[in-house]
């Protein structure tokens, strides 16, 4: 206890007293798979991160960088945690030319924030992750996270320029630049992008902007079944139409979008098309896919501005908001070849049935991306079995599957990753050169790095 | 002697066939497009990933050198044996494994040129997005390597992009499999590290790329100038009415001159420079970027804007702007390209700078860009047997190249750092930069075997000797 109050003494000489908070609530809301740190810190910039994390690596204390916490819950339970990191403070912009399309800005700027910033010359980060607005940029980078806006424009691995991160030995590295295209060195920012938080800290990111689109329409078709929305995805796939968005929900999650309780009437799956551009890009949409949905028998309806951008809030946060409802809703996230998509959501909602667990599912169908989220789970171990059976269809169809989020109980019993492959050791190997003492989130990657 | 029994060990590999050792076929292999630098000891030509894995073993038990080359485009030396050794050729592996168009994805061997990718594709209305100029003889391997770039990565971005996963053969002889066949796969992202490490951490053998569906519609401008300062101020424009062109490219009139007398394209000879615009899309917002963009050009003074009326036309344009090294290579003996970036909005002061650098070393340079992502590539004219004019062209060069990276832009766009920029890595990274890139680097490759004296600058900890920089050739 001696040594935690001299490190608390270390940190706040560090940090000012003020950025150094011990209070049991506050730290118990950061809690991770019921694990709970002593310590917060707020950092007020990179050099202070730094700081933190080399007093950390000193007194081998383990930390996990966080901001508004909408991704906490992804990963395996952390071996040990002693100090959340928050990156609050952290939301300056460094540099921003509209007119060269990139923008260099701290981690804890919050992605509605950013994107309001940007909007006054017409650009945007194409980007709806998880947590939606709430979401901050370094967690959406340290956990890539991309919503259905990847069908038109990829995800963050896409739109990175350069990092600066803290690293464990108390160093700000940088890796990139500020221009579009570099390749001067080793892409090293590839790798933090999906490391959540085991390998440094972001401290500062540069990324790419895209012009909006002048206007954007949702068309909803109604499927019918899970060939007749195949079907549909290969069309439009095919066709030069080029979506922004594509994603086929399955009649829960079409019943909770709209509004509905799951388990109302609704058992049509929907397949939702963003289309973007001028006005004459978007009538010959609305024509093109009229035509395609006649054949599937059913108009397409359309759906613009804000109801649209809240319809669409709704489906890339559906985990999100669904947890506030079913606190213990398990969220499954299939990554599989484009053609699978269908036959993956059909055979997940089978087990889904027969194990009598309700099941919202969203699938982008034209990116390979399934999320499945059981409502009601009763027992832990037939969540278990559940949750196996689905993994092995992700896996015969040449695909994978992580749990996003479930009870702290289930991730004991089932790989919240899956298994490595055989590029494993190369990276335990990275995580050593990165962090040598497994400091920074200890455990939480896949195989338990 | 050392060369003939090493050829004899490779060829109980790959057969004798697969195998050069002679000096006169040695000689092909000492240079790439950069400069002709040194001979390996050996160059071989394995077929499978189990014989690069054997040949690497090989290198493991007599401690040797391994080189990876693709067809030997690259600008910035990558791919030539600075310290002997083994040169290990693809052009034995380039077989097209899977198409699999449905997943918008195929695995290729590390050989398969580039063009013929999409080649294999193209009738089912797909291609493979990066295409560097070189795209006729490089390969999909080297374009891994230096994460290759080209006209179109405006709007489709650079290799790492366009690669879903990895098969390599790490310096140990293990064979290792990164990301996967779809996206997402946890853990470390692996493929990004490998893609555009110049063939320092591992030698890679299968590549899973993504496949690109064809636009509808495509639409080419060529916006004429007579004044170089309105064409690069056409730049900034474009982008800030919310455009983003597939390819923004521009040319001086010096170049375009010699570019017309070798492939009488139908550029104009009289102007000053050009911008080569191409939009894509649905045909109904091609026509509309095409009219906003031909209206931006002559807010800024365009004297003329053509648009390509046909496939023919548009070829023809094409084709001058990709063989544009080569018709400036028949004006002078040689010519030394630099791969700097800038923000494009610094263009016009970039275009000024390079002017008054030209006259300061009096130096006759083309300017050929990736104007729209801000990727020049000026080309400096010199004859290699003056080493006087040598001199200066490196002293232009280093300039030219610090005034990038003051402007807030990086070293390399597309060529890579190879041989050539391993001195102006500590431009832009500092050595707590380079140390962490070191010590990667480490984790692969810690007896510095493959591909040495590449992208770090010499460290501490890799063990590499300096490279005795040999021939004529400029770096």
């Amino acid at each position: 206890m001696v040594a935690l109050e001299s490190v608390h003494a270390e940190l706040a000489s560090l940090l000012g007293g003020s950025r150094v908070v011990t209070d049991t609530a506050a730290c118990t809301a950061l809690a991770v798979d019921g694990k709970t740190p002593s310590t917060i810190v707020y950092p007020p910039t990179a050099e202070h991160v730094a700081r933190v994390l080399r007093c950390a690596m000193d007194h081998d204390l383990a930390v996990i960088p966080c901001r508004n916490g909408t991704k906490l819950a992804i990963g395996n339970p952390p071996r040990r945690y002693d100090i959340a990191l928050s990156l609050k403070e952290l939301n300056q912009v460094w540099h921003y030319e509209p007119a060269d399309l990139t923008i260099s800005l701290e981690p804890g700027m919050k992605f509605g924030d950013l994107q309001q910033f940007v909007e006054r010359h017409g650009l945007w980060l194409p980007l709806d992750p998880r947590g939606g607005a709430k979401a901050s940029i370094g967690g959406i980078i340290a956990a890539n996270a991309a919503g259905p806006l990847r069908q038109g424009f990829g995800g963050p691995r896409d739109m990175v320029l350069g990092l600066k991160i803290a690293t464990t030995d108390g160093k700000i590295v940088k890796t990139g630049g500020r221009v579009v295209k570099n390749v001067a060195g080793y892409d090293l920012g590839k790798l933090l992008i999906g490391s959540y938080g085991t390998l440094g800290v972001i401290v500062e990111a540069s990324l790419k902007l895209y012009p909006k689109p002048a206007e954007r329409f949702t068309f909803t078709l109604r499927a019918g079944t899970l060939f007749a929305a195949r079907d549909l995805r290969r069309s439009i796939l095919r066709s030069p139409l080029d979506p922004l968005r594509l994603v086929l929900l399955n009649g829960t999650a079409a019943a909770l979008v709209g509004g509905m309780e799951p388990g109302s009437d609704q058992k049509v799956a929907e397949l939702w098309v963003e289309v973007g551009g001028a006005a004459r890009v978007i009538e010959r949409c609305e024509r093109e896919l009229g035509q395609l949905a006649r054949g599937a028998g059913a108009a397409p309806v359309r759906m613009g501005g804000a109801e649209a951008d809240t319809a669409w809030g709704g489906i890339s946060n559906l985990p999100g908001w669904l947890q506030e409802k079913y606190p213990n809703v398990t969220v499954l996230k299939a990554s599989l070849p484009i053609a699978a998509s269908e036959e993956f959501l059909g055979r997940a909602q089978q087990e889904a049935d027969a194990g009598g667990i309700p099941a919202a599912a969203f699938a982008q169908v034209g990116v390979g991306i399934i999320h499945i989220c059981l409502l009601e789970v009763k027992l832990i171990e037939r969540l278990g079995i559940l949750v196996t059976r689905i993994r092995e269809a992700a896996g015969d169809l040449g695909g994978l599957l992580v749990i996003e989020q479930c009870p702290t109980e289930l991730k004991g019993a089932v790989e919240v990753w899956g298994a490595p492959g055989d590029d494993f050791e190369a990276m335990r190997n990275m995580k050593s050169a990165w962090d040598p003492k497994g400091i920074l989130a200890p455990g939480r990657l896949v195989g338990g790095i | 002697m050392k060369s003939k029994g090493l050829a004899r060990e490779l060829a109980s590999i790959v057969g004798e066939d697969g195998v050069l050792w002679h000096q006169e076929d040695l000689m092909l292999y000492e240079y790439d497009a950069l400069s002709s630098l040194r001979q390996p000891d050996v160059v071989v030509f394995p077929r499978t990933t189990e014989h690069v894995a054997r040949i690497v073993k090989l290198a493991l038990q007599r401690d040797l050198r391994i080189v990876a080359r693709g067809a030997g485009t690259g600008l910035s030396g990558g791919s030539v044996a600075t310290e002997g050794g083994i040169l290990l050729g693809f052009s034995r592996m380039k077989e097209i494994l899977e198409i699999d168009l449905e997943n918008q994805r195929a695995r290729v061997q590390p050989g398969v040129v580039n063009l013929d990718l999409t080649l294999a594709v193209a009738d089912d209305g797909y291609y493979f997005a990066p295409d560097p100029s070189s795209q006729k003889a490089c390969t999909i391997g080297g374009n891994v390597a230096e994460n290759s770039g080209g006209p179109h990565t405006l709007a489709y971005g650079v290799t790492t992009n366009h690669v879903l996963g990895l098969e390599v053969v790490l310096p140990d002889g293990k064979v290792m499999h990164t990301g996967a066949a779809h996206w997402d796969r946890p853990g470390y992202d692996l493929t990004g590290v490998f893609v555009g490490s110049e063939g320092t951490l591992g030698i890679v053998t299968a590549v899973t790329v993504r496949l690109s569906r064809k636009p509808e519609a495509v639409k080419t401008l060529l916006a004429i100038y007579d004044r170089v300062a309105d064409a690069t101020r056409t730049v900034a424009s474009i982008t800030a009415r919310g455009i983003t062109p597939a390819a923004l490219e521009m040319m001086d009139g010096f170049t375009l001159r010699a570019v017309e007398e070798a492939t009488h394209a139908g550029y104009p000879k009289d102007c000053a420079a050009v911008l080569l615009i191409e939009v894509e899309g649905l045909q109904e917002a091609v026509e509309e970027h095409a009219d906003e963009i031909e209206s931006v050009c002559r807010e800024n003074q365009a004297r003329e804007v053509r648009r390509a009326r046909s496939a023919e036309e548009r070829d023809l344009l094409w084709k001058g702007r990709k063989n544009a090294f080569g018709a400036l290579g028949r004006i002078s003996p040689s010519y030394y390209v630099q791969d700097g970036v800038i923000p494009r909005t610094r263009l016009p002061e970039m275009l000024e700078f390079i002017g008054s650098i030209e006259s300061k070393y009096d130096l006759h340079i083309g300017n050929i860009f990736h104007a729209g992502d801000g990727n020049l590539h000026p080309l400096i004219m010199y004859d290699s047997r003056d080493a006087d004019q040598s001199g200066r062209v490196l002293k232009a060069a280093r300039e030219i190249i610090g005034r990038c990276v003051e402007m807030g832009g990086s070293i390399t766009g597309e060529h890579g750092v190879g041989l050539e920029k391993v001195d102006f890595m500590p431009l832009i990274f500092t050595d707590d930069d380079l140390d962490l890139m070191r010590r990667i680097k480490n984790l692969f490759n810690p007896h510095g075997r493959l591909n040495p004296g590449k992208l770090l600058p010499t460290g501490k900890m890799c063990g590499e000797l300096r490279v005795e920089r040999a021939t004529g050739g400029i770096v």
